[in-house]
């Protein structure tokens, strides 16, 4: 037994070779590094508002080093249209007015207040950090965590159905009716190309992009995590590519996984936009449990349960429909 | 013509190129719509206080900046504040001034914030009586839309490879390949016939997208036409070059994929390092650059850069036919 799954290994190794998978692995694995080291870091950086002072009258003596003096207010005016989201500080005759282009209320409110605080400054007091992670390491876990989600969800599902296609398309389903070795073999060595080729691809991908020393504490979970999605995400692409008739059906099955499963899903657990539904999304979960790894926050034993159950009911449903293609043989 | 329409009506039946069809169209839409839609929460400011702990008018302070949530114990606000999806701020009531908990991985503008916040309750009695002129914000993209409408519509107008890529290739699989051998065609026609197709679909698709993300000029809407067509052009010779060398619909699709990526990621790139000097003509190899550079240039109301990019896309058209001539 062990000598088939060996020899079946051997050709599904192959076949993603051929498939050009591997290549369009690490295309994506270079784009991604490149996006978080030269892009996404980098877009990370905001700085509080900058305060424009027009003051002819020399009253205001004792402000901060953090307003930028203007000459005229014309000059105030440019400045502002230059970089719409400082505040302009006006004063004439003893009269402090604000200038800001408008945002939300409760922003303006506080643009407002803060460029005022600055003509009466006080020393800013450091707050209290109760958090392990500098910004630069947050913003480096949440976008890989957002890509290694993205590229198993969607890329690499797109590759997994793309070369299960071709072996029906060839008919190699059907030819293992008639070879002599046990049929939970085929999905077994299937999923055990799919699961180390995901492995090694999110052990790059966070070694690269988290740091070294950040990334090996952080590894096990994650290995984790992605074992489950890599198997849920193989699973459900062996059943699209036995239940489906062709490729070309699949790529609409696909849209609707990547586009609109996937976005909901981004919105709410990285920003502060949350759904009421969420929580009955399945792949909410899942991502959640990739995040947390990421940010080494405890995962409860019972999501590990449901995440077991899961890929339990899968595998038989994929050996449902293994064992029907089979039979059309017959 | 004749060939063409039956080019055009078999692609039509095709359910992968209907698709490629309508998603920027899509797309575009979306990002049309999502501008309406309030996304403001993501910039705001959110607290967190503990149950009884600041008195009433003071979390009414608060509210002014931003939403309040009331946590019943520290463990759940410490939670609350470390959560790395959200940026909450823990104010607690310290004497007569608040102190600010963070988690300390926010963005720079939400530390700054949070330690300016005690000043500004100190202030609290003063700042509300000053006058505030709101200017109303002026008409001009903004900075991530700017980039993201011309990415979509290099998208819609780079697809068009994918139209007569996907046809040559299952005509491949099929077996239709061998027929047009015999069939009284020249190499010449096919390839115009092919060429058309993705030319045909690929620039109505971008048309349909300019449409719901634009409103040009009568002037910048011709240009834009030129920058259109000539790209589309280039994206179908790219479609036939894909279609020749893929001998099945997986390969063809990963070729597409890797091509498509690449075609979005340069310009792109390009745009936000600011890229100089001799790599601008090696950006400028690859052809969704100039059009993507033509584009933005366009909605800034730049027509001289967007002439230029209309000499590199011509530029292009015309190095890539004669590459696939010579292959032929």
């Amino acid at each position: 037994m062990w000598k088939n799954f060996c020899t079946l290994f051997k050709k599904d190794c192959r076949m993603l070779v051929s498939g050009k998978f591997l290549l369009m692995a690490t295309g994506f694995l270079i784009l991604y590094t490149a996006y978080v080291n030269l892009g996404y870091v980098r877009f990370m950086e905001k700085e509080i508002y900058n305060v424009y002072l027009y003051d002819p009258e020399g009253i205001q003596i004792n402000v901060s080093p953090l307003v930028q003096s203007v000459p005229t207010r014309e000059a105030l005016d440019a400045a502002l249209l230059e970089d719409t989201g400082g505040v302009g500080l006006s004063v004439s005759s003893g009269d402090v007015q604000v200038v800001l282009y408008e945002a939300t209320k409760q922003i303006d409110r506080h643009r407002a207040d803060y460029a005022l605080s600055l003509l009466h400054p006080s020393p800013s007091r450091i707050p209290e950090q109760i958090g392990t992670n500098t910004p630069e390491q947050k913003a480096r876990k949440e976008i890989t965590c957002e890509l290694l989600f993205f590229e198993l969800s969607a890329v690499g599902f797109l590759g997994i159905a793309a070369v299960l296609f071709k072996e029906k398309s060839m008919g190699v389903i059907r030819v293992h009716a008639t070879l002599p070795f046990q049929k939970n073999l085929f999905v077994i060595s299937k999923l055990a190309v799919f699961l180390l080729s995901d492995l090694c691809y999110a052990v790059l991908l966070t070694l690269v992009n988290v740091g070294l020393s950040e990334g090996t504490a952080v590894l096990p979970a994650v290995l984790i995590q992605t074992a489950i999605l890599s198997l849920v995400m193989a699973l459900t692409g062996l059943l699209c590519a036995l239940l489906l008739k062709d490729f070309r059906q699949f790529t609409l099955a696909y849209l609707l996984i990547a586009v609109f499963a996937a976005s909901p899903v981004f919105l709410s657990a990285n920003t502060a936009v949350k759904f009421d539904w969420i929580g009955f999304h399945p792949f909410y979960h899942f991502y959640m449990g990739l995040k947390d790894a990421y940010f080494g926050m405890p995962i409860m034993p019972g999501d590990y349960t449901i995440s077991g159950f899961a890929i339990m009911i899968l595998f038989f449903s994929v050996q449902l429909a293994f064992r029907k293609e089979m039979g059309k043989e017959g | 013509m004749i060939g063409i329409r039956y080019q055009l009506k078999s692609i039509w039946k095709d359910k992968f190129c209907l698709m490629t069809f309508l998603l920027p169209i899509v797309i575009a839409a979306a990002l049309n719509f999502m501008g309406s839609i309030d996304l403001s929460n993501l910039g705001k400011f959110h607290f967190g206080v503990l149950e009884k702990d600041l008195p009433t008018q003071d979390v009414t302070w608060l509210e002014q900046y931003g939403p309040v949530t009331v946590y019943g114990t520290w463990e759940e606000l410490t939670a609350a504040v470390n959560e790395p999806s959200t940026n909450v701020m823990g104010v607690k009531a310290d004497g007569q001034s608040i102190k600010i908990t963070i988690s300390g991985d926010e963005l720079d503008i939400f530390q700054q914030t949070a330690s300016t916040l005690p000043t500004l309750y100190e202030q609290r009695d003063v700042a509300g009586q000053t006058e505030i002129l709101s200017l109303e914000y002026p008409d001009i993209l903004e900075d991530l839309e700017g980039i993201f409408i011309p990415a979509v519509l290099i998208m819609a107008i780079f697809m068009g490879c994918t139209f007569n890529a996907v046809n040559i290739i299952s005509e491949k699989e099929d077996g239709v390949a061998f027929i047009n051998e015999i069939l009284p065609m020249t190499s010449r026609q096919y390839m115009i016939q092919k060429v058309m197709m993705g030319f045909l679909c690929g620039g109505l698709s971008s048309v349909m997208t300019v449409c719901i993300c634009f409103q040009l000029s009568w002037q910048n809407t011709g240009i834009m036409l030129i920058l259109i067509g000539l790209s589309s052009f280039v994206a179908a010779l790219i479609g036939l070059f894909i279609g020749k060398y893929s001998e099945g619909l997986m390969v063809g699709v990963t070729y597409i994929k890797i091509i498509m990526l690449f075609f979005i990621a340069v310009p792109i790139v390009c745009a936000l390092l600011g890229v100089s000097g001799p790599l601008t003509i090696i950006c400028n190899l690859v052809p969704s650059q100039p059009a993507f550079e033509g584009i933005m240039a366009l909605s800034a109301g730049n027509i001289g850069i967007a002439m230029k990019d209309i000499g590199i896309l011509a530029l292009h058209g015309a190095a890539w036919s004669a590459l696939y001539i010579l292959l032929l």
